[in-house]
């Protein structure tokens, strides 16, 4: 086999390519502002896209099946509403138990969702469209259009307060889980199966039904859990919390090169896209560019990342097509 | 009308009067009859009137409906329209107060819809590699980013501005007997639109499209132009939305139409528009619209918590995406037996 050049290694290799823009980043800001590098603040940075960070691994096996759950951040506002109420009404204070009853809710939440995408073959994008209505609108009736005040939670933020080691502990364990799960084991490499070629997994006796059905429930467990992290991050509890971050997760997985056609992604890549985007928000006011062009400059990441993309994938078919002419 | 591959060419409209009555559209107008009587009989203040005042706020959102409905037939999807009407709502607000006059706004508005439904247009026929949900989520953030930028360098900052100079707007949100205007123009949009894509050439090319582009483009039709004139469209529609939702609210911020483009899909879809592509028709649209529109009227009425009718919503949308796939496997049956 031919040694690859430099380029073909990074344009092939999606990951590698985003190291290098990330140190690249790093080296800009770092020059600019060298307070940025320190480690308080990259542990900032951890600790305020945690949400982001742990739903990005349930958003990308769900796009490795080629379906889409927009309904993660209602799911979230669910389960948060409801711990942060148990509270509030002196119901429950023990953490481990409300983290327990957080998780046990996104784990029915999006199971409702994988058994309606997989049995009723209804477009992932319409069937989570209606959870995000349905999910969000019973965190209102639930409250009652309260919130549950830090006043409320006040033991159970310790947990996530900055500086415990808890939101840490959950990331990074559950980073390796599913590092090894996609790589390593038969469930991980099913998700690959079914989003490459469904049919070919089907033939091939994988229960495409019951793998969709176990990664949206997987999805809708990692969004219960934010929930949980959630209220205890922002010591609060409101119906309308983190309304519209759907998008900001996919955003990372579609950074990190997960296709959202199927089939194609990393764990490795979807946790440098969602660093990326953590960096990119925490960087704005530290080289002094106002906070409110970070949408703009975000958007414009996006999609001059997925143009790229296609641009170099169209020159390297090129060059394939020329080598073989000749 | 299935051809030798078994593929039913779905534009071909059913005649039966009895096919007619038991389609999608029918049930949705006995929906519609089913939310009145439950407006009026819920609400004492559910009548023609009252409900003819407070519909110019949702009456805005139609509009883009029917452009979302020609993407959702050509089998893409755009989620930046919601943003857009806030760009464009800003763009307005804004240069009315700097001292334009109300029929410069206006132009400005809808050029600001139509440029933004452009650019979509223009990346997703550039790069058809991408699923247009990414080039939209991207154009989504990137609109509300320029909004947001403009609050802070061109309005007093805060992210929201309101206009000065309303007596355009008064104009715009006048009335004609009990009717608001908007709604005269959504009835006359609507009916243009439905005609469009039911009866015309350029309509049924939007079918071809939606149930399988490589056919459609060896079949001569110009897939790519076909595509961007429909997200131009969409754009110019957002543009008008922005505009007739600023007759409501005479005014503009950060949030603005948020969640605008999923509630547009979210009425196509229950109006029996699939997001595969090639399947649907606005007539069905048009009366899902309304049936959410008067039952948002209904519940605020009786100050039930607004935000029941989220769930009532995404109830409604997950039904009707599930009562075709459950008598799916029935319905196929019968047409294999006919064929």
């Amino acid at each position: 086999m031919k040694k690859k050049s430099v380029g073909q290694f990074l344009s092939e290799s999606r990951e590698a390519s985003l190291v290098i823009v990330l140190i690249i980043l790093l080296i800009v800001v770092g020059i600019i502002n060298p307070s940025f590098l320190s480690f308080t603040n990259i542990r900032q940075i951890f600790l305020n896209n945690t949400l982001t960070f742990l739903m990005a691994l349930g958003m990308l096996c769900v796009m490795l099946t080629a379906g889409i759950d927009i309904s993660i951040t209602s799911t979230l506002a669910f389960a948060g509403m409801s711990i942060g109420l148990l509270q509030k009404y002196n119901i429950l204070h023990n953490t481990f138990l409300l983290f327990v009853i957080g998780a046990v809710i996104g784990i029915v939440c999006g199971f409702l969702n994988g058994i309606i995408i997989a049995k009723g073959h209804v477009a992932p994008i319409i069937c989570t469209m209606g959870f995000m209505y349905i999910w969000r609108g019973m965190a209102y009736v639930i409250s009652n259009n309260n919130w549950a005040s830090g006043m409320d939670v006040a033991g159970f933020s310790d947990f996530g307060k900055d500086g415990a080691p808890g939101p840490y502990i959950i990331l990074i364990i559950a980073y390796i889980i599913f590092f090894v799960v996609m790589k390593w084991t038969r469930f991980g490499r099913r998700i690959y199966a079914v989003g490459s070629n469904t049919e070919a997994a089907q033939v091939s006796g994988i229960n495409v039904d019951r793998t969709l059905t176990g990664v949206y429930t997987i999805m809708g467990f990692l969004a219960g859990l934010a929930g949980v992290l959630s209220v205890s991050i922002y010591a609060s509890a409101q119906p309308n919390m983190q309304y519209g971050k759907e998008m900001d997760v996919i955003a990372a997985c579609v950074i990190g090169g997960v296709s959202m056609s199927g089939g194609r992604g990393s764990v490795a890549g979807t946790f440098l896209g969602a660093l990326i985007i953590g960096i990119i928000s925490k960087a704005l006011p530290m080289v002094n560019i106002p906070n409110f062009w970070q949408n703009l400059i975000k958007g414009v990441i996006i999609l001059a990342v997925v143009i790229l993309n296609v641009v170099t994938q169209r020159t390297m078919e090129r060059q394939n097509l020329l080598r073989r002419e000749m | 009308m299935a051809g030798r591959s078994g593929r039913e060419i779905s534009a071909v409209p059913e005649t039966s009067i009895k096919s007619k009555l038991l389609s999608w559209e029918g049930a949705l107008i006995l929906i519609l009859v089913a939310v009145n009587i439950l407006g009026v009989a819920i609400s004492p203040n559910y009548n023609v009137n009252n409900v003819l005042r407070e519909m110019p706020r949702y009456l805005a959102e139609i509009f883009m409906m029917f452009g979302m409905g020609y993407i959702l037939v050509l089998g893409d999807i755009d989620i930046s329209v919601g943003a857009l009407v806030c760009l464009a709502g800003t763009v307005t607000v804004l240069s009315s107060n700097a001292g334009a006059p109300f029929g410069l706004a206006v132009v400005i508005c809808l050029a600001a819809g139509l440029l933004g439904g452009m650019l979509n247009g223009f990346i997703a026929t550039k790069f058809t590699e991408l699923p247009t949900m990414i080039v939209t989520l991207g154009t989504q953030i990137i609109f509300r980013g320029i909004a947001e930028v403009l609050f802070e360098t061109w309005g007093n900052g805060g992210g929201t501005a309101s206009m000065t100079d309303t007596k355009g707007l008064m104009l715009l949100a006048k009335k004609i007997g009990p009717f608001p205007i908007s709604f005269f123009c959504v009835i006359i949009a609507g009916a243009i639109m439905i005609t469009v894509l039911a009866k015309t050439t350029f309509g049924r090319k939007l079918y071809a499209i939606g149930s399988n582009k490589t056919a459609a483009y060896y079949a001569g039709i110009k897939v790519q132009r076909i595509r961007f004139i429909c997200y131009s469209l969409l754009g110019f529609l957002s543009g008008l939305c922005a505009l007739f939702l600023l007759t409501a609210t005479f005014g503009s911020n950060t949030t603005t139409g948020q969640g605008f483009e999923m509630e547009v899909i979210a009425m196509c879809v229950f109006g029996g528009i699939a997001t595969t592509g090639g399947k649907g028709n606005l007539i069905g649209a048009f009366i899902a619209a309304f049936i959410i529109v008067c039952l948002r009227i209904a519940l605020g009425q009786r100050n039930i918590n607004t935000q029941v009718i989220l769930v009532i919503i995404g109830l409604m949308l997950i039904v009707s995406v599930l009562v075709p796939a459950l008598s799916g496997a029935l319905t196929a049956k019968k047409k294999k037996a006919q064929t």
